[in-house]
């Protein structure tokens, strides 16, 4: 998947004032790269990748996916692409507390519509994949936080996704898990050949990521 | 419940008759329950020389009881004097459960039937003596019936009545069925006319009586529960809002990973009709045991007495419509809070905490 955007722009209203988080941003992510977005806090990481992520609509300006004006589909098609193009990854990894692990994880693909049978399989796989496969019947608040960014990267990946969208991952990990995530991501970027945008403060991601962005007051500019 | 089971039974048990009370007597469906007493000879004598009459019985119906010479608060025990050649006229083919003892033998004896349901209360038995209104009586039978006036009903000769009661001489009711060609609006008219300080009722006239009580009752149970499923519909709403409101970020993470909005509808939707049917489940068996207990407290019958006649007390098929109405209230109060869910920003919602 390719991301384009063109003079992207959301601003907020609060109160009298108006706080402009993401400012005429012009950026393009190819398709298998893995792309970093670095910045202070409230500089606007995560306006940007809500954008990108089809989860907030530009106050102006255009976000294009392969070529096609984001701004010209309905609520259906961006959920359609949220569901089987995108997968997101947060930063305190909101997963459903009332779920166990391998549901966390089939829940997007029972909203994709598999048979039961092979979302399950499919799930169960995938939190093998991620080393949680002695984990699949705990609920979230039987995990660690480690555990935790594994299901919901499992979650992520289960519509196969053209790209991930991360929001600082390793943001809440001590520095052993959160280098255990990094190594999950970029194997993910190169095996499953899966475009990754990742927004973090991480200096292994930094140093690693095909492209680098840095962003200061809501604009972007790219360092590499 | 009960009453209006009484009160349309009084119908059944006397049908096809004329009931006859006095002009000043309280009456529900001719069944006198205060007021005038009737001069029993002088009464029957013009009544039976009115033509169109075939027999006339005079009855002495009373509540309260006043067993072991305790007058009861609220008017659940009856008591009914009857002559004794016309015991069967009244109480048709009601047998003695067992077919234990017998009914009285002759007006001046101390013998005296009793329903069921009074008889399990107090543990009388068939050769018990009793004491009723400072007066002690012998039960010589239990009647077998599921009809709920009779249950609770002590049932002796009229003379016995009227003494056990102190109304000697006296009848409040009498019982006339028209010769056959007469109508029983016919011969009401022609008592009327002949003895002037008497009512007498057709069977439809005693229904009209009634119909009015029945409906202002009806209409305050429709009021009532008006008010309760609107109060009920607008604490679902709040409540599910709140929870809604709790789990933002719950909901704006299924927007994130792409559900479709009928999907947060339907699970909204869901959830409050899942509340529906636990809460109308649970509501419905402790509000029949709470009707129980009022009904017992409010009676002095022994709570054990109702559990057998709980689907007369809570009948079955109220019990259905409380829970499809509970359930449709959820339903219905859950839909705002549904769309709420669904127009949720994702990407406010989701920096939220929990």
């Amino acid at each position: 998947m390719k991301i384009k955007t063109a003079d992207l722009t959301r601003t907020y209203r609060i109160g009298p004032s108006t706080i402009t988080a993401v400012n005429e941003v012009n950026l393009e992510v190819n398709k298998v790269t893995f792309a970093a977005i670095v910045g202070p806090s409230g500089s606007g990481k995560s306006t940007l990748l809500n954008l990108l992520g089809l989860n907030d609509c530009p106050t102006s300006g255009k976000i294009f996916i392969d070529n096609t004006d984001t701004s010209l589909l309905s609520g259906r098609e961006r959920r359609k692409i949220r569901l089987f193009r995108m997968g997101f990854v947060f930063q305190t990894f909101n997963l459903l507390p009332t779920l166990n692990t391998l549901e966390n994880v089939e829940l997007p693909l029972a909203l994709a519509g598999k048979f039961p049978k092979g979302q399950r399989e499919k799930a169960m796989r995938l939190l093998g994949n991620v080393g949680l496969g002695n984990r699949v019947y705990h609920r979230p608040k039987e995990l660690s936080i480690g555990e935790m960014q594994r299901v919901a990267i499992a979650r992520a990946l289960a519509n196969d996704p053209e790209v991930i969208i991360a929001d600082e991952p390793t943001g809440e990990l001590d520095s052993k898990t959160a280098k255990e995530i990094i190594e999950l991501l970029f194997d993910i970027n190169r095996k499953r050949e899966t475009t990754v945008i990742v927004a973090t403060h991480d200096e292994k991601i930094v140093e690693a990521a095909d492209t680098l962005y840095a962003i200061r007051d809501g604009e972007l500019r790219l360092e590499n | 419940m009960r009453y209006t089971t009484v009160i349309k039974e009084m119908n059944v048990l006397f049908s096809g008759q004329v009931m006859v009370v006095s002009k000043d007597a309280i009456v529900i469906q001719a069944i006198p329950i205060g007021g005038g007493m009737l001069p029993q000879n002088y009464t029957e004598t013009k009544l039976k020389k009115i033509g169109g009459v075939e027999r006339a019985v005079p009855m002495l119906f009373v509540t309260p009881v006043g067993i072991g010479g305790i007058i009861e608060p609220v008017p659940v025990n009856f008591s009914m004097g009857i002559p004794v050649e016309s015991w069967r006229l009244v109480l048709g083919p009601t047998p003695l459960r067992g077919n234990v003892g017998h009914f009285p033998k002759n007006e001046s004896s101390r013998e005296v039937v009793v329903g069921t349901s009074l008889a399990d209360q107090y543990n009388w038995i068939v050769g018990k003596e009793i004491m009723v209104n400072h007066h002690r009586l012998n039960v010589t039978g239990i009647l077998d019936t599921k009809l709920a006036l009779l249950t609770r009903c002590i049932v002796m000769p009229l003379e016995l009545a009227q003494s056990v009661y102190n109304y000697p001489e006296s009848v409040n009711i009498l019982t006339v069925k028209p010769l056959d060609g007469y109508s029983q609006r016919d011969l009401a008219d022609l008592i009327e006319q002949n003895i002037t300080y008497v009512n007498a009722l057709t069977e439809e006239e005693r229904n009209d009586m009634i119909q009015p009580v029945l409906a202002q009752v009806e209409t305050w149970n429709l009021g009532i529960q008006s008010v309760i499923f609107i109060m009920s519909l607008i604490l679902v709403m709040t409540v599910t809002i709140m929870s809604i409101s709790e789990r933002r970020r719950d909901f704006a993470t299924l927007d994130a990973i792409g559900a479709p909005l009928s999907y947060v509808f339907r699970l909204v939707i869901l959830e409050t009709a899942l509340i529906g049917v636990l809460g109308s489940i649970l509501g419905i068996a402790f509000g029949s045991l709470a009707a129980l207990v009022l009904a017992s407290l409010y009676t002095n019958i022994p709570l054990a007495q109702f559990f057998p006649s709980i689907f007369e007390i809570v009948p079955p098929l109220y019990m259905l419509e409380i829970f499809l109405a509970v359930v449709a209230v959820c339903c219905v109060g859950g839909i705002i809070p549904a769309i709420n869910a669904t127009r949720m920003r994702i990407a406010e919602a989701l920096r939220a905490e929990y």
